[in-house]
C-alpha cells in the first residue's frame, strides 16, 4: 500500500534537511524491518518546509504460527496417558479443545501445548507507533525549543500529513494529529492541499507553487541556468555545494540572471565570487575562467515579470562589492610583513600560544621538511611563505569573509611583489580542505600546508584535545586527511614518525601531555586516517590491514603496499603464498629468535631455500628501496617452490636442538623480510572466516 | 513614503497584535535586544508583547557619511512576543503586506541565521529574512539570555528600518531617504555620521574610555551586591558601549577583546541569575 508522510515545518537549514533525510530513511527501514512489514521503494524528498517520506508498504504482517506451551508433560498427563486436571485447566484457560493439545518439545524438556495461527498486525496499527518514534528520534546539528513546549527540533513544526493506502493513519507527533492536508507555497499560494496519494500530493502542491521533488528542482535549476547563460557564451563558476543548498532553500525555483557595474571587475575573482556567494548565495558567471559582470541567483518565486527581484539583488550586490572594494583598498595600505607583527595578539589555542608563535614554528618545520625531502630550492620560498601566511587573518577582507583566508594573503603578497612561488604557497596553504579539494599545486605550498596542519594536530592533541564521535572542534580529522592527501598526491617519501618528533620538539615545553603518549596518540590517529583514505579509494579492508602492518612511518608506502597487494590478489600464486606465509607465522608464534648458520643445514631443501632466499632478499630489498612494492612482492613469490619443498621434506622441529633452531632461524629471517612488505596474516583467503565483516 | 510612516505602520500593526509600544530607551546600545524592555522581560515566565524603535550604535560601522549603506547609528524596530505564537511567521508576513509590499512580485526567504550576543549571554535560533537578497529582518527564537534558559520561548523580530525603507522606496543611498515629508535623512543624520565617525575612529579619549569602562564595571558589581539589578544592568550597557568605542579606536587587542566581553557577560549573567531567583521566590 502506498505510504506518504509529510512533516510541515518552518524553514529548515539545508544541512538539517540532509541530516533528517538520512535519519528518516534509516529509521523507517529499521522500524519496518523490526515490525516485519515488507517495504519497497522507500525514499525521501524535501523542501525547506517539508520532510517527505514515500514508500510502498505491505498492508500488514504475515500471519504467524505460534506455539503456546502449558504445563510440563509429566504434570499434564497421568500414567495412563489421560489428561490431568492441570492440563484440562490449561486448555480451558486458553479456550482450546482438549483434543488440540499436543506434546511440545523444548530445550527445557517436554510440555503440553497447542499451535495456533497468530493474525499479523495491520500496517496501519504498526505505523501509529512507528511514525512518532522515528520523527521523535530525529537529531539536528543545532536544536531549539519554541513557545511553551519543552520539545526540541530543528525549527517549529506545523503539521503532519500521514496516509496509507489512501487513508489517514491515526497517529500524532508532539500533539500534531496526522491528517491528509498540507499547505501550498508560503507566498504564491498558501492554501490547503488535500492528498490521499503521492500522485495527488505532488500534483496538488505543484498547482500551489511547490515543486516537492528536490531532484526535479535541481534539474530545473540547472537547465534554466544553462539556457540563460548560453546567449552570453558563459558558464557558472562551479559550486556544487551552493547548488545543493539552493535546491533545498526554495520550493519554487526561479533562476535570475543579473549584472553589476564593470568597474568592480578590478577586484580579484576570488573576492567577487565570495562576495556573491556569502550572504546572497549568488553564482559567479565566468568565461574562460574570467569573471564577467554577471551573476546567477535562484529565487523562490513564480516569476519576475517586473524585474524587481533581479533589480533588488543587483542593488544589494552593488553595496557588497562596494564594501569589498573598500576592504581591498584599505588592506593594501599595510604591508603583510608589518601586519604579521600583530599576530602576537591573536590566540591560536589557549595553551598553544599566539599565531605568531605558530608562524615561528612553521618556519622551522618548513625548513626541516625541505631538508628531509632534499628540496633545497623550495626551502627559501617555503620559509618566507610561512612568515607571511597568517598575516591575512588581520585584514578587513578576511575578517569579513573568513573563507578567503590564505587566498587573500596570497593575493596581497602578489600585489606587494613577493616571488610568485611565495605568493602561491601562501595562497594555497589551507588546501586541501576536503578529499575533493585539490592539494597545493606548488611544492612550497605543499610543504607549508603539511607543516601548518601537522603543527595544529600535534599541538592540539598534545594539550589533550582528541576528536571523538561527532566532536572535532579543531577539525583534526580534516587536517590529518589533508596531510595524508598531500603525501599521497605528491608521493612524498620521508620518515613521518621523525617529522612528528620534530613537531613535538618544536613545541618545546608548551605541550601538557607526556611527549611519548602524545606521539603514540598522534600516530594511532594517523593510522586511522590512512586506513579511512585507503578504504575511500576502494581497497579491500583486509589488504589495507596487511599494508598497514609494517607501520605508517612512510605514509605513501602504505599506499604502494596496498596497490601491490591489490594488483597481485588475482594472480594464481597469491593465495598459496599467503597460506604459506601464515604457516610460517604460525610455526614461529611465541618462539625466541635464533641465528642461521649455513654450516648446520642437514638437508638439500633447506640449503636450497637458504640460497634462493639470499638472492630473493637482495633483489627484493633493492626494489623496496625504490618503493617498488609490486616488484618486491613478485620477487618474493619466487620463494614459494623452495618453501613448499622445505615444508614437505624437512622436519622443522628436529630432535637435535641446534638443527631445529637453525631451521627456525631461517624461517625467522624470511618472516622478517616479509613483514616489511605486508602483514600477510591480515589477508583473508578463500575458505577462511573473515576477521571482521 | 517616509521612515516616519514606516514606523507608524509598524506601530499600528504590532499594537494590533496586542503589543505594548515602548518608548525608545535612553542609553547607547548596540541592538534593540539589549534594552531592559527585552532583556529583563524575556527572563521571567509571564507573557510579554512589546514593540519599539531603538537607535543602535555600532561605532565600527561608521563611514564618515561616505558609504550609502553603512552608518555608525541605525534604527531598529524591535518586537518581542512571548510565548512565540504558533503562527508568528504568518503574522510577520502580514506585517510586510501591511507595509504595502506586494510579496507576489518578490523573493522572500527565511535564511538560516543563528543570532548570538556574547556580551549579554544571549543566543537564539532562526533566520535572517531576505527580500530580493536584502536582509530586512532578524527573526529569532530566543533560547538563552543572561545565560538563563528561557521558558516560555520568546520570538524576537528585528526590522532594520533604513534597509526596509530603502527597499520600499527602491533607493540606493541611505541619505536619500526621507524621515518625514519635509525632513530628509541627510538633514538629520549626515553631519552626525561625519562627526561621530571622526570621534569613534580618531578623537575619542582612549585612557578616559578605559577609566570609564573600569569605573562602570566596578559600579555594576557594587550595585549587584546591593540588589539594585536594573541600575547594575544600565552600567553594563555603558561598559558595552565604551568597549565598542575602544574597539573602533583600535585600542583593544584580540586577546583583550575576548577578556573584556567575558567581564561584561559575567556581570550580566549574574544580574539575570539574581533577577530570575527573585522571580521564582516571589
Amino acid at each position: 500500500m502506498e505510504f506518504l508522510l509529510e512533516l510541515l515545518t518552518e524553514e529548515l537549514p539545508a544541512a538539517h534537511i540532509r541530516a533528517a533525510r538520512e535519519q528518516l530513511e534509516a529509521g523507517f527501514r529499521r522500524e519496518l524491518e523490526a515490525a516485519r512489514l515488507a517495504v519497497d521503494g522507500l525514499r525521501t524528498l524535501a523542501t525547506p518546509r517539508r520532510l517527505v517520506v514515500a514508500a510502498d508498504i505491505a498492508s500488514g504482517q504475515a500471519d504467524r504460527e505460534q506455539v503456546v506451551t502449558g504445563p510440563p508433560l509429566a504434570v499434564a498427563k497421568a500414567a495412563d496417558g489421560s489428561l490431568t486436571p492441570a492440563a484440562k485447566g490449561f486448555a480451558r484457560a486458553q479456550g482450546v479443545e482438549e483434543d488440540r493439545l499436543e506434546v511440545v518439545r523444548t530445550s527445557r524438556g517436554e510440555y503440553i501445548g497447542f499451535r495456533r495461527t497468530a493474525k499479523g498486525a495491520s500496517a496501519e496499527e504498526l505505523l501509529r507507533d512507528i511514525v512518532p518514534r522515528v520523527l521523535g528520534s530525529l537529531a539536528f546539528p543545532k536544536m531549539m525549543r519554541w513557545a511553551d513546549r519543552s520539545f526540541r527540533f530543528s525549527r517549529p513544526v506545523h503539521g503532519l500529513l500521514c496516509v496509507l493506502g489512501g487513508r489517514i493513519v491515526p497517529t500524532s507527533f508532539e500533539g500534531f494529529e496526522a491528517g491528509d492536508t498540507t499547505v501550498g507555497h508560503r507566498i504564491i499560494s498558501p492554501v490547503a492541499v488535500t492528498a490521499a496519494t503521492f500522485a495527488d500530493y505532488r500534483a496538488g502542491l505543484e498547482a500551489r507553487g511547490v515543486m516537492v521533488d528536490d531532484a526535479e528542482r535541481k534539474a530545473v535549476i540547472l537547465s534554466r541556468i544553462e539556457s540563460s547563460l548560453a546567449p552570453l557564451g558563459a558558464e557558472l563558476l562551479p559550486d556544487p555545494a551552493l547548488l545543493d543548498d539552493l535546491t533545498l532553500n526554495v520550493e519554487s525555483p526561479l533562476v535570475v540572471l543579473g549584472g553589476f557595474p564593470e568597474a568592480y571587475l578590478s577586484l580579484p575573482l576570488e573576492v567577487l565570487s565570495t562576495a556573491m556567494r556569502e550572504g546572497q548565495k549568488l553564482f559567479s558567471v565566468v568565461r574562460d575562467g574570467k569573471q564577467l559582470p554577471y551573476f546567477v541567483g535562484v529565487a523562490d518565486a513564480a516569476g519576475d515579470p517586473k524585474g524587481l527581484i533581479r533589480a533588488g539583488h543587483e542593488r544589494v550586490l552593488r553595496a557588497r562589492l562596494e564594501d569589498a572594494r573598500f576592504f581591498w583598498d584599505q588592506d593594501r595600505k599595510v604591508p603583510l610583513a608589518r601586519r604579521a607583527a600583530g599576530l602576537k595578539d591573536v590566540v591560536f589555542q589557549e595553551n598553544l600560544g599566539s599565531y605568531d608563535d605558530k608562524v615561528q614554528r612553521l618556519k622551522k618545520l618548513c625548513a626541516y621538511v625541505c631538508d628531509k625531502l632534499e628540496w633545497p630550492k623550495v626551502r627559501k620560498d617555503a620559509v618566507e611563505a610561512a612568515a607571511l601566511c597568517k598575516a591575512d587573518l588581520l585584514t578587513d577582507m578576511v575578517k569579513e569573509f573568513s573563507g578567503l583566508q590564505g587566498r587573500m594573503g596570497g593575493l596581497y603578497a602578489r600585489h606587494e611583489g613577493y616571488p610568485a612561488a611565495v605568493c602561491q604557497a601562501v595562497y594555497e596553504h589551507y588546501q586541501p580542505q576536503s578529499l575533493e579539494d585539490p592539494s597545493p599545486a606548488s611544492a612550497a605550498g605543499a610543504v607549508l600546508s603539511l607543516a601548518d596542519k601537522l603543527d595544529s594536530i600535534v599541538g592540539v592533541m598534545g594539550v589533550g584535545i582528541l576528536p571523538s564521535g561527532s566532536s572535532d572542534p579543531f577539525g583534526l580529522r580534516r587536517n590529518a586527511q589533508g596531510v595524508c592527501k598531500i603525501i599521497l598526491d605528491r608521493k612524498l617519501r620521508f620518515s613521518f614518525v621523525r617529522l612528528v618528533d620534530k613537531v613535538l620538539s618544536t613545541y618545546g615545553e608548551r605541550l601538557s601531555a607526556d611527549r611519548a603518549a602524545a606521539k603514540k596518540a598522534c600516530l594511532e590517529f594517523f593510522e586511522g586516517r590512512v586506513r579511512y583514505l585507503l578504504e575511500k579509494r576502494g581497497f579491500r579492508y583486509d589488504l589495507i590491514g596487511a599494508a598497514l602492518g609494517p607501520g605508517i612511518d612512510r605514509i605513501h608506502d602504505a599506499l604502494l603496499r596496498v596497490e601491490a597487494l591489490d594488483g597481485l590478489k588475482s594472480s594464481p600464486q597469491f593465495e598459496p603464498f599467503i597460506l604459506m606465509a601464515k604457516r610460517v607465522n604460525n610455526i614461529l608464534r611465541g618462539l625466541p629468535s635464533s641465528k642461521v648458520n649455513p654450516d648446520l643445514f642437514a638437508e638439500k631443501e633447506e640449503r636450497e631455500l637458504h640460497a634462493i632466499f639470499s638472492i630473493v632478499r637482495t633483489n627484493a630489498q633493492a626494489m623496496l628501496a625504490r618503493g617498488d612494492y609490486a616488484r618486491a612482492q613478485s620477487i618474493i613469490f619466487k620463494l614459494q617452490p623452495a618453501l613448499n619443498a622445505f615444508f614437505d621434506k624437512v622436519l622443522v622441529m628436529s630432535e637435535d636442538k641446534k638443527i631445529r633452531q637453525n631451521r627456525l632461524g631461517l624461517l625467522q629471517s624470511i618472516q622478517k623480510m616479509l613483514s616489511v612488505i605486508a602483514d600477510y596474516s591480515q589477508v583473508v583467503v578463500e575458505g577462511e572466516r573473515p576477521a571482521r565483516p | 513614503m517616509s521612515l516616519q510612516s514606516l514606523i507608524l505602520d509598524l506601530h499600528a500593526f504590532w499594537a494590533g497584535q496586542g503589543c505594548y509600544l515602548a518608548p525608545t530607551y535612553d542609553l547607547e546600545v548596540g541592538a534593540g535586544t539589549m534594552t531592559p524592555d527585552t532583556f529583563f522581560r524575556v527572563l521571567d515566565k509571564r507573557p510579554w508583547k512589546v514593540g519599539y524603535v531603538q537607535p543602535s550604535r555600532r561605532p565600527d560601522d561608521g563611514r564618515y557619511g561616505d558609504n550609502p549603506h553603512r552608518v555608525q547609528k541605525h534604527f531598529q524596530y524591535q518586537v518581542i512576543m512571548k510565548p512565540s505564537p504558533q503562527d508568528i511567521q504568518d503574522i510577520y508576513v502580514r506585517s510586510l503586506r501591511s507595509l504595502g509590499v506586494a510579496l507576489e512580485d518578490h523573493d522572500l526567504r527565511f535564511d538560516e541565521d543563528n543570532w548570538e550576543s556574547p556580551t549579554i549571554g544571549a543566543w537564539g535560533v532562526g533566520w535572517q529574512v531576505l527580500l530580493d537578497g536584502l536582509e530586512i529582518t532578524q527573526f529569532t527564537y530566543f533560547q538563552q539570555c543572561g545565560g538563563i534558559d528561557l521558558a516560555p520561548v520568546p520570538v524576537e523580530i528585528t526590522y532594520g528600518l533604513e534597509r526596509l525603507e530603502m527597499f520600499l522606496e527602491q533607493k540606493d543611498d541611505i541619505y536619500d531617504l526621507d524621515w518625514s515629508a519635509d525632513v530628509s535623512y541627510r538633514d538629520l543624520r549626515f553631519r552626525e555620521e561625519k562627526e561621530f565617525s571622526e570621534y569613534n575612529f580618531n578623537a575619542a579619549n582612549v585612557p578616559a574610555l578605559r577609566q570609564g569602562f573600569n569605573a562602570s564595571q566596578k559600579e555594576a558589581a557594587r550595585m549587584i551586591e546591593r540588589g539594585l539589578l536594573l541600575p547594575a544592568y544600565d552600567l553594563c550597557l555603558k561598559c558595552s558601549h565604551q568597549f565598542n568605542l575602544l574597539d573602533s579606536r583600535g585600542a583593544i587587542s584580540v586577546t583583550e577583546r575576548v577578556k573584556m566581553i567575558a567581564q561584561i557577560r559575567a556581570l550580566v549573567n549574574e544580574i539575570a541569575r539574581r533577577y530570575t531567583a527573585g522571580q521564582e521566590s516571589a
